[in-house]
């Protein structure tokens, strides 16, 4: 893992995309197979009874990934302040969902450095979550 | 579909804005936190095995069901549309939090994709045994009625 610093940061910087496939699997995985309260979004013939044609992705997990994409991106020594989503579509197990970010606003604040970013769920070229993410960087030692 | 132009939330139901709940623990458990990392092929080293600390994402292992006495039924079906997570301190494995949820806004939604819809906000607030805020969850719910078939 790479650290980011906040003065080599620009405005419109682009988060090398990064793929990840939702299995079934992965969902109820996510959750704790032994997880009284499991969502089970994993369940594919109820996903279709629902007219989604598939398995469901819970979309904390997608959530969990953005988070985890933009921490990666930024470093250990960065701390992540906000993420916030949209669930715009739903997205169904087995089908790859590309995430995929850029830096839209960099600032000092009471001190500190923010980077605020732009991220989204892609599949099939077409956004399923669009998020922002806030995290504050750090300078160059 | 017909239009609605009118709002379907009664004062019954703006009165029910900032309710809270009664406080729930949780726990955020480090078999979870070891399993969702391993899930995510999550190496970052703040929240490697032996630093006590859980990643950011184990929110969504703590994420209280909203209470029924706090959500206005206005329409018929909910579905979760948006999340917002905001960390104040890093999260601490096997310390308890005391969750408390309120309902932070009703608001209607005239027109768009779906027609007619309600925006039903819930905050989570997840304090810690200092009583300090240490992460904090904002849920919104989009209510709509089914079209009949």
């Amino acid at each position: 893992m790479s650290q980011r610093y906040f003065e080599d940061i620009a405005p419109d910087e682009e988060l090398e995309p990064r793929e990840q496939l939702p299995t079934e699997d992965k969902a109820i995985e996510f959750f704790g197979r032994d997880n009284p309260t499991n969502p089970a979004f994993g369940d594919a013939e109820a996903g279709r009874r629902m007219g989604f044609g598939g398995a469901l992705v819970p979309g904390l997990l997608k959530l969990s990934w953005i988070t985890n994409y933009v921490g990666s991106w930024a470093g250990s020594e960065a701390n992540l302040r906000s993420v916030r989503v949209a669930f715009r579509r739903p997205d169904i197990a087995g089908k790859a969902l590309v995430l995929a970010g850029r830096v839209v606003d960099k600032r000092q604040e009471d001190g500190c450095n923010i980077v605020e970013l732009e991220v989204v769920t892609l599949a099939d070229d077409q956004p399923s979550v669009r998020g922002n993410v806030q995290v504050e960087i750090p300078s160059r030692p | 579909m017909a239009d609605v132009t009118e709002s379907k939330i009664t004062e019954e139901h703006r009165a029910m804005i900032g309710r809270k709940s009664d406080p729930i623990e949780v726990v955020p458990r480090t078999a979870d936190a070891h399993r969702m990392r391993d899930l995510l092929n999550d190496t970052d080293p703040r929240w490697a095995d032996e630093t006590g600390i859980a990643p950011p994402y184990i929110l969504a292992m703590l994420e209280p069901r909203l209470p029924a006495e706090l959500s206005p039924q206005v329409l018929s079906s909910g579905i979760l549309t948006q999340t917002e997570w905001k960390f104040a301190q890093p999260i601490k494995l096997e310390e308890p939090l005391q969750a408390v949820t309120q309902l932070i806004d009703v608001r209607d939604r005239l027109g768009g994709r779906y027609g007619y819809s309600v925006l039903v906000m819930f905050q989570t607030s997840y304090m810690n045994s200092d009583g300090e805020e240490a992460a904090a969850s904002l849920r919104t719910i989009t209510q709509f009625d089914r079209p009949q078939s």
